[in-house]
């Protein structure tokens, strides 16, 4: 637990102002996103404002992408550093599953800005099931939430260094707070590190251009509850029909039934290093927007393996396979060729 | 309603998976034995499936020794049930749990005495020792020249990383000269142990080097490092990608795979490009390591000696 303020039991210096006299927000996301950098911000403009804070968190998992919970709260004086379950009055969440688990924090009428990335922990892939994680679905939710794909709105801001996006979600919160502009700027300007900083304060202003966006979520809020109905979920897609491929270019020589190589990529246990993407001398392999190595160029491949040899994540294999029965074998990969076709990295 | 979204919706996520719903009961056993998929190679088969993916960081080179390790098994063996995996804590010591093979992790340093104790136990089980550099050469670098003196039957196998991964980057014995670290800010002003030579010095009768790079190499090693009677040490380096090469701005595991290609030529270069600290008396460099086997003799094993193996077989 982390304590932000020295001033336990003392008078703060300034007056807060009378329109807010205490809040208690919950920030959460996973390892790296910059979930405590974000609770620290806050922190620093509450502080500023003359508020008591106290900052608590949990993060012991951070680094290997868990979860990290930063609870906020501030007031006149305040004791515990603990938000109680449905006494948030904001939830700030980077991510997705993240931001679902903590909703039960929420007050009835309040407000949570939610990320739609989505950073699926190894745990979750246990069951083999490609990526795909289900979601909860939300039901029935008395509250408004409000679900921001933070990088599509910070775009270019974003474009160094991808942290930035979740600032978005900041700009966000400041509309519901009531601090001036400046103060949010002058606490990134205090926390953020140069090289992310014009990222940063171009970030927050686009989150804060989404004025009219939070303003309704907070209108939404203080209705009675509604059913909503179920949010956003992974919809299973199409199955991509077989491509023909055609072999004939690889034949090899001497061969009575000619075989070909595949690369089988275990999608699920890829942890997207990029090793089999830089030694791969016939460059077959690239990254999908999942970060998840995919077969693309299956006509070059030679098989030489190194792929499957330097795979830290065991996640690859070289499969000869007859020619004929090429697009069978090649079915499980067809799908991630057709999308890396489309999004080259 | 629908939930407001800015922007667009999440992605859509395809489904799919190896193990279908409906699904025979003996395909999930199949499955939960290392059976991952149609025509996986063999060494795939020695894995514990339900535990994987691993925990290793993206390229972490561990991963890639182990493949090398189950590869060079799985020419020897056909199961793992004679074969016991000993470790004890550490980034590498964490491997063997994904080993389907009788697994012991043990406490911090102490996996070769554990070892020592179950060979002499059950002599006919091949006991691989997995132990990483803070593991074996820091808090138990006592047994593991005690464990060369005996010269008692295992095959251990050191996971050089240069550092300590699992406790946040700390220095370690293994640290090459200059290289930043969490407890060396102002770069490392120590010497790092030749773990190699140390064991051939205590009496190891197999001693070798390999690189996690040239992995087939490692693979050879090791497997002969499994016939040898006698205690077998194989050093392997490998790369830590989030504390070793971040720190020291060495790139991501590509570029460290590389960079043992290049015989720590890359690394030198970089690390010599860093700003100049007085105290630092040597500007980093990393020994160019002998790879390969450097020691092999053979003389009376402990369990000879006690007899509870037939001498000379």
């Amino acid at each position: 637990m982390t304590r932000v303020n020295g001033s336990n039991g003392k008078v703060p210096a300034r007056t807060p102002p009378a329109r807010l006299e205490s809040g208690n927000l919950v920030v959460v996301g996973v390892g790296g996103q910059g979930v405590i950098l974000a609770s620290n911000l806050v922190s620093q403009v509450l502080l500023d404002a003359g508020y008591d804070v106290k900052k608590s968190e949990v993060h012991g998992m951070s680094q290997r992408g868990g979860t990290v919970v930063s609870h906020v709260r501030f007031g006149p004086e305040v004791h515990s550093v603990m938000v109680e379950p449905g006494s948030a009055d904001w939830i700030v969440a980077f991510e997705w599953e993240e931001g679902l688990r903590s909703l039960s924090y929420l007050k009835p009428n309040g407000v949570a800005l939610v990320s739609t990335e989505r950073r699926i922990p190894p745990a979750a892939m246990l069951d083999h099931r490609d990526q795909s994680l289900e979601y909860p679905a939300l039901g029935e939710v008395p509250f408004g939430v409000l679900a921001l794909d933070t990088f599509a709105v910070a775009g270019d801001a974003a474009a160094a260094v991808p942290a930035v996006a979740q600032t978005v979600l900041l700009g966000a919160l400041s509309v519901l707070l009531p601090f001036p502009v400046e103060a949010w700027q002058a606490s990134i300007n205090a926390w953020v590190p140069r090289k992310a900083l014009t990222g940063n304060l171009r970030a927050f202003e686009r989150g804060r251009a989404l004025a009219p966006e939070v303003r309704a979520a907070e209108a939404a809020a203080r209705t009675v509850a509604r059913t909503v109905e179920p949010g956003p979920e992974v919809v299973p897609s199409a199955s991509a029909s077989p491509v023909e491929h055609d072999g004939a270019k690889r034949s090899r020589d001497g061969v009575a039934e000619r075989l070909l190589p595949v690369v089988r990529i275990e999608r699920s246990w890829c942890k997207g290093c990029d090793i089999c993407v830089a030694m791969c001398p016939e460059k077959c392999l690239v990254l999908d927007e999942l970060d998840v190595a995919v077969f693309a160029r299956p006509e070059r491949c030679t098989g030489c393996q190194l792929c499957a040899l330097l795979c830290p994540d065991l996640a690859m294999d070289v499969l000869w396979v007859p020619a004929d029965d090429l697009t069978g074998w090649l079915f499980a990969n067809e799908e991630d060729r057709v999308r890396a076709a489309a999004d080259p990295r | 309603m629908s939930l407001d979204v800015v922007s667009r919706p999440p992605a859509d996520v395809p489904q799919g998976g190896t193990v279908a719903p409906e699904a025979r009961a003996d395909d999930v056993l199949a499955a939960a034995r290392g059976a991952s998929w149609p025509g996986a190679s063999a060494e795939k088969h020695f894995l514990r499936y339900g535990m994987m993916p691993h925990m290793l960081c993206p390229g972490c080179g561990h991963g890639i020794v182990l493949d090398a390790m189950l590869r060079a098994l799985a020419r020897r063996y056909e199961t793992l049930d004679d074969v016991a995996f000993v470790a004890g804590i550490g980034c590498s010591s964490r491997v063997v749990g994904y080993v389907d093979a009788c697994t012991l992790h043990t406490t911090h340093g102490r996996p070769l005495t554990f070892a020592t104790g179950l060979k002499l136990a059950r002599p006919d089980l091949e006991v691989v020792v997995v132990t990483g550099d803070g593991d074996g050469l820091s808090i138990g670098g006592n047994h593991l020249i005690h464990a060369a003196r005996r010269n008692i039957d295992l095959t251990c196998v050191l996971f050089n990383n240069e550092i300590y991964g699992m406790t946040g980057g700390q220095l370690a014995p293994t640290t090459i000269p200059g290289a930043y670290t969490s407890t060396s800010p102002k770069g490392n002003h120590e010497q790092p142990f030749d773990a190699a030579r140390l064991v051939e010095a205590a009496g190891g009768t197999f001693v070798a080097r390999a690189q996690s790079f040239r992995t087939r190499d490692f693979e050879e090693i090791f497997l002969r490092a499994l016939e040898h009677k006698g205690f077998s040490f194989v050093e392997v380096m490998t790369d830590c990608t989030e504390y070793f090469g971040r720190t020291n701005r060495l790139g991501n595991g590509a570029d460290l795979l590389f960079s043992q290609a290049r015989a720590d030529v890359a690394i030198e270069a970089d690390l010599a490009g860093r700003p100049t600290l007085q105290e630092v008396p040597a500007r980093p460099v990393r020994p160019v390591m002998e790879m390969g086997v450097l020691h092999e003799s053979r003389r009376q094993t402990l369990e000879e000696a006690m007899g509870l193996v037939e001498a000379g077989s």
